[in-house]
């Protein structure tokens, strides 16, 4: 069920310790090489660029308090595929990243999960 | 001229010389019976046409009240008239305006050739006109009088024939009766007039009246001058009376209601005015309607305009949505970092009354910190205030605080609570507190540099069991050294001396924390 996962990097972009640490576990317990995490948009930024293989990324929206899309914009560009994690909800992006794939915290495994497939899923098609 | 009036009254009714005296002349010579009263009803003067009819001589009539001298007589109707003609003088005095009465009923005293005086019931139209003095001040009022009562003696007449004739259908009730109708109809919507249009000015919601296809302010009540700043409306159009609103395109819409008749409806639109002269363009937010005024024959000759202003309902809304978006913000990563204690904790405590303990601990800590910010309504908290809601089940001689003052923002409160919690959890576990004669220092400075504060703090544990360096690292070290580096951008250095665990944290106080 995990096969599609397994081995693959994906940068996590998080402030909330507590959350990267959750997120950190569930991608281990998928298979997959947490990058990161990155606290901040500057860190963010560094490791989308410069961290050569990555597979997928985690974006939270809100960095401590600044958004996120300059590093979504990088990995777009590097075709690097990505889902958002609010607590906003879909109805808090811009139209610009409005129907990019979102999970809502809380997370399940599951949403995880099925968000990184359909973000890559998209790319690989 | 003497013979029509004390003289006073029609000195200021015209002009001088001649012309006062052939004026005069003219008015004493009328077939039409006119008199003069003074505001307070009392004659003043008086022709001959109106002695006659009334059976008078000017010495019993001149300076006497109208009222006392022509008592309406015994019955309801004659009451009703004599009010109606005190009401008619009344609107005279108030408005400054001419007032007419279509018929007005008097019993009044004639003496018959007999020399026998007889009441007679005489009917009347009347009309008052206001006589100002030179201050413009309603100084008389002039009655003039037409006697229908030979129309209401034929009306009578036919009447008791007992005849439908075509007399009567003409000239009869019909037409008094028509004619008194009218009077009171008048009465009625003058009365709703004034209502509606006192309700109208005091309306709490704006209001204005345009005339024409240039939509010309004909009237405003208070409300509309106060909301655009200015009431020199009347009489300009809408172009004329506030040129900033020409491009905003309130003008192409009342054009639009003018040519199409129909009714525009606008919800929280936007309006910049400027309510000052050479002030800042304001931008106001209004609900309104322009709804087509029509004549008789349903040509639209206005626009009435009404709305009201919902600027600070509009902001209040914006705010509101503001603060429930960061709420739920704020609660979602809550949950997120509770889910997060709750799946590490699960983790290392397999047992489910172990989990329940530690679960249960660590959100306490997370409360607590919470409770403290809350105090403060998230504007921060004070270290040592978090040091001791954390360490203080441990008992208060046991940990023992050491430092300056420091206030906190709200972020590294709530990642200093959590690791405080982790070490004081830690000692009383494995460490210092789980022997009586254990203590715990922890002692802070605070170091200024050209980049900011740096908070240097210790936590060190002594006269406790003899320490080992752990062979795993649990999720509370890893939450610690997470928690320094990734929420507070610091450092942390752990440290198993056998003679007592210790940790040295140092982090920078001022990086613009958002939070």
């Amino acid at each position: 069920m995990n096969a599609g996962l397994n081995g693959r990097r994906v940068l996590i972009v998080e402030d909330e310790s507590l959350v990267a640490m959750l997120l950190e576990t569930i991608l281990e317990d998928m298979g997959c090489i947490p990058v990161g995490p990155a606290s901040t948009i500057d860190e963010g930024l560094a490791m989308a660029g410069d961290e050569s293989a990555l597979d997928a990324a985690l974006l939270d929206v809100n960095v401590a308090g600044q958004q996120i899309f300059p590093v979504a914009e990088m990995l777009r560009a590097r075709g690097v595929p990505f889902v958002f994690s609010t607590g906003y909800g879909e109805g808090g992006l811009p139209d610009e990243w409005r129907g990019q794939t979102t999970i809502q915290k809380p997370f399940t495994e599951a949403a995880i999960r099925d968000a990184l497939m359909k973000a890559m899923g998209v790319v690989l098609a | 001229m003497k013979a029509l009036c004390s003289g006073i009254a029609l000195k200021e009714l015209v002009i001088s010389g001649e012309l006062a005296v052939d004026l005069a002349s003219a008015f004493d010579a009328s077939p039409n019976p006119y008199m003069l009263i003074t505001p307070e009803f009392r004659y003043a003067g008086m022709n001959a046409a109106y002695l006659a009819v009334t059976g008078s001589t000017r010495d019993t009539l001149i300076g006497k009240n109208l009222f006392d001298i022509f008592d309406s007589g015994p019955t309801e109707e004659g009451r009703q008239n004599s009010r109606q003609l005190r009401a008619s003088f009344e609107r005279v005095l108030a408005t400054g305006k001419s007032d007419h009465l279509a018929v007005i009923r008097y019993v009044m005293p004639r003496v018959l050739p007999t020399g026998e005086t007889v009441m007679e019931e005489r009917y009347w139209s009347a009309t008052h006109t206001p006589i100002r003095d030179s201050a413009g001040r309603t100084a008389y009022i002039l009655q003039h009088t037409n006697d229908i009562t030979e129309l209401e003696v034929l009306r009578r007449q036919a009447a008791s024939r007992q005849t439908e004739s075509a007399l009567n259908v003409m000239i009869g009730g019909d037409i008094l009766t028509r004619a008194e109708h009218v009077q009171e109809d008048n009465r009625r919507l003058e009365s709703e007039r004034n209502r509606l249009f006192d309700i109208f000015m005091q309306a709490p919601g704006f209001i204005s009246v345009l005339s024409g296809p240039n939509h010309v302010f004909q009237m405003h009540n208070d409300a509309y001058a106060r909301m655009v700043g200015r009431d020199d409306l009347v009489g300009k159009s809408v172009a004329e009376a506030l040129p900033e609103v020409r491009e905003q395109g309130f003008i192409d819409l009342l054009d639009r209601v003018w040519k199409t008749g129909e009714t525009f409806e606008g919800r929280g639109a936007p309006l910049q005015l400027r309510r000052h002269n050479d002030g800042p363009l304001e931008t106001v937010y209004i609900d309104f309607v322009y709804q087509p005024i029509r004549d008789g024959a349903g040509q639209v000759v206005g626009i009435f305009v009404q709305g009201h202003e919902v600027t600070d309902t509009l902001l209040a809304v914006d705010r509101q949505r503001l603060m429930i978006d960061e709420l739920n913000h704020r609660v979602k990563n809550t949950l997120a970092t509770v889910q997060s204690i709750a799946m590490q904790t699960a983790r290392t405590h397999v047992d489910p009354a172990s989990f329940a303990e530690t679960f249960q601990a660590r959100l306490m800590a997370l409360s607590h910190t919470h409770d403290l910010l809350t105090r403060s309504h998230w504007e921060g908290a004070e270290l040592r205030a978090i040091l001791e809601h954390e360490t203080e089940a441990h008992g208060p001689q046991r940990v023992l605080l050491n430092g300056p003052s420091l206030a906190l923002t709200p972020a590294t409160a709530l990642a200093l609570g959590m690791i405080f919690h982790e070490l004081a959890t830690n000692a009383a576990k494995f460490g210092a507190l789980t022997v009586v004669e254990g203590r715990v220092l922890v002692d802070w400075t605070i170091t200024a540099t050209a980049t900011g504060r740096t908070l240097n703090l210790t936590w060190r544990e002594v006269d406790g069991p003899a320490v080992e360096a752990p062979t795993r690292r649990g999720f509370g070290s890893r939450l610690i050294e997470r928690s320094v580096r990734h929420d507070l951008a610091g450092n942390i250095d752990l440290g198993y001396p056998s003679e007592g665990f210790e940790a040295k944290i140092s982090i920078p106080l001022d990086r613009g924390d958002p939070a």
